[in-house]
């Protein structure tokens, strides 16, 4: 076994060193569709972190109703103290709210804004390992206390990255079935033509009593590793485009997204290039399934 | 070295348990083979031909008159419309066609024009014949420098197949159908693009390997060597095959029909 798979390996090397270029062109074309379905997986990995981080932003504002007295906020902040899950608190009056907001260069008729426009709010920390189902308890008991008003856990936001990163799968997915079809319709083509440039070769071997298997498989070889190279060519490229972003990203846009980018994790880069191998390998024997009638 | 009568050992089938009764059959029967490829035309209209083991036999012709198509018939890249064909007692007009190969793999095949693969070196084309038989690389190495030896080569292993000459070409295809010591040789003109003193050489080649007790099918229309060297002569013309047991060139009178190809040649 590991013997008729050494041999078909060398005939396959031998085969694509003499047909070098054919095989450079199809790996260049493989790479180009693969770099666009790696580039999108890059953004939805990405919108995934952030969503992540995000979901564990670990921050959430209780904003009172303008007749909390002092002692309220006092009880309500103990309260909230002994809380699990809840790390600390922070009291913020409607003049530190609005010097807040002034303070972000806020400029215009928005200056202009009365302190009463600033409701007071209890700032938390909250603990980064909570479950949404805990903060969510958390909030429905705030809510129904008479001095709290409203309770902001930045959830939509979250909501909305989620459906931004579903929407990125589903586009990524649609995106995948284009690529895969390019791979199967280019290696199949390679293969056929490889096929052609080879038919005396393929004639010997079939006079000098080799099966059909013998003959097929260097070239599913061949397509396979065109698959797992291509594959491999469109990370490369990727993640050289990735370092140049990466080096000129800002680290204030990165504190303000929570995350600093991240490239494809490992078990992707693994998956790209073994699907890269199988498809190329299943198109090739797609492409050299009827070998010459001899 | 190839095919000792006892030690051939047909393998149609991976696994096939050795039939001991095929060392005593006809090495090839031919019972009433017909094959058209255009219903008014026949190439061969019933034809019945018994061929020994270790027999050196020519098959000759006009051109079109089926010579190539008898020999593929045997290896079977041609099927036969009637009839059967039976090789050490099988039929194989009726094989599965999985079982080609390990039909083949039985037989050694020249060609006129050589069928080497240019990009590849002489070892390699040589090599092939084993390396679809699964041998250990340390006995390829070996069987195929004994191959080119035989054939006059010894020591071109490395040369690139597609700068050699033509006869030095049908050399190395020479080696590539003994180095697996086929029962039987089977050569479609193979001194039909080579000048007369190579042909003459390369039909000496034969002998030699006929010498060590290998069938050999020699498909032919040069007269000139069918009468330099005698051998059993089948005449193909017009569908029908005549047998001419003692060949050209022993002084006897050939019927009417060789009579009647030499008139045509």
């Amino acid at each position: 076994m590991f013997d008729s798979l050494f041999s078909s390996a060398q005939r396959a090397i031998r085969a694509g060193k003499a047909d070098i270029r054919l095989h450079v062109l199809s790996v260049f074309s493989l790479a180009v569709a693969f770099v666009c379905l790696a580039s999108a997986l890059l953004i939805v990995v990405n919108l995934q972190a952030i969503q992540t981080r995000w979901s564990r932003a670990g921050h959430a504002s209780i904003y009172l109703r303008d007749g909390a007295s002092e002692d309220d906020v006092l009880s309500l902040q103990r309260a909230l103290e002994q809380t699990p899950g809840v790390l600390d608190t922070r009291y913020v009056s409607p003049s530190d709210a609005r010097k807040q907001f002034l303070g972000d260069g806020v400029e215009g008729s928005l200056a202009s804004l009365p302190i009463e426009a600033f409701p007071a709010s209890i700032e938390l920390k909250l603990a980064v390992d909570i479950t949404p189902d805990a903060q969510a308890a958390i909030v429905t008991k705030l809510l129904a206390l008479p001095q709290v008003d409203s309770v902001e856990t930045y959830e939509r936001w979250t909501e909305r990255l989620a459906n931004l990163v579903s929407g990125g799968v589903a586009a990524s997915g649609v995106l995948a079935i284009v690529v895969f079809a390019a791979v199967v319709a280019v290696v199949a083509s390679t293969m056929r033509l490889a096929m052609q440039r080879r038919r005396i070769e393929i004639e010997v071997l079939k006079l000098v009593g080799a099966t059909d298997q013998f003959v097929r498989r260097p070239f599913i070889l061949e397509g396979a590793m065109q698959g797992a190279l291509g594959s491999l060519g469109a990370i490369a490229l990727l993640g050289v485009l990735f370092l140049m972003v990466r080096d000129r990203f800002d680290a204030s846009l990165a504190t303000m997204l929570g995350i600093k980018p991240v490239f494809l994790p490992l078990p992707v880069v693994l998956g790209m290039v073994g699907i890269g191998a199988i498809l190329g390998a299943l198109a090739s024997f797609a492409g050299v399934r009827k070998l010459s009638a001899v | 070295m190839a095919g000792s009568a006892s030690s051939f050992r047909p393998a149609l089938r991976p696994g096939q348990r050795f039939d001991t009764t095929a060392a005593r059959r006809p090495i090839l029967v031919f019972e009433s083979v017909y094959k058209a490829f255009h219903a008014d035309q026949p190439v061969l209209r019933g034809m019945d031909l018994v061929i020994e083991r270790g027999e050196f036999v020519y098959i000759t012709g006009p051109s079109g008159a089926g010579k190539s198509t008898l020999l593929k018939m045997v290896y079977r890249a041609e099927t036969i419309d009637d009839g059967r064909i039976l090789f050490l007692g099988r039929d194989i007009a009726r094989l599965a066609d999985d079982s080609i190969p390990y039909l083949r793999r039985n037989m050694g095949i020249v060609f006129q024009d050589f069928k080497l693969v240019p990009g590849w070196s002489v070892f390699d084309n040589v090599a092939v014949t084993l390396e679809v038989l699964g041998l250990p690389k340390r006995l390829i190495r070996s069987r195929v420098g004994e191959a080119l030896e035989r054939v006059g080569l010894s020591g071109r292993g490395g040369d690139p197949a597609g700068v050699l000459s033509g006869g030095e070409k049908q050399r190395v295809a020479i080696a590539r159908a003994i180095v697996g010591e086929p029962a039987i040789l089977l050569a479609d003109e193979p001194t039909g693009n080579l000048d007369p003193q190579l042909a003459f050489d390369i039909q000496g080649l034969f002998e030699d390997i006929h010498e060590s007790g290998t069938t050999v099918l020699f498909a032919t229309h040069d007269r000139t060597l069918l009468e330099t060297r005698p051998h059993r002569l089948v005449i193909l013309d017009e569908g029908v095959a005549t047998d001419v047991p003692q060949g050209l060139g022993h002084g006897e009178e050939p019927d009417s029909r060789v009579v009647q190809f030499r008139a045509v040649k």
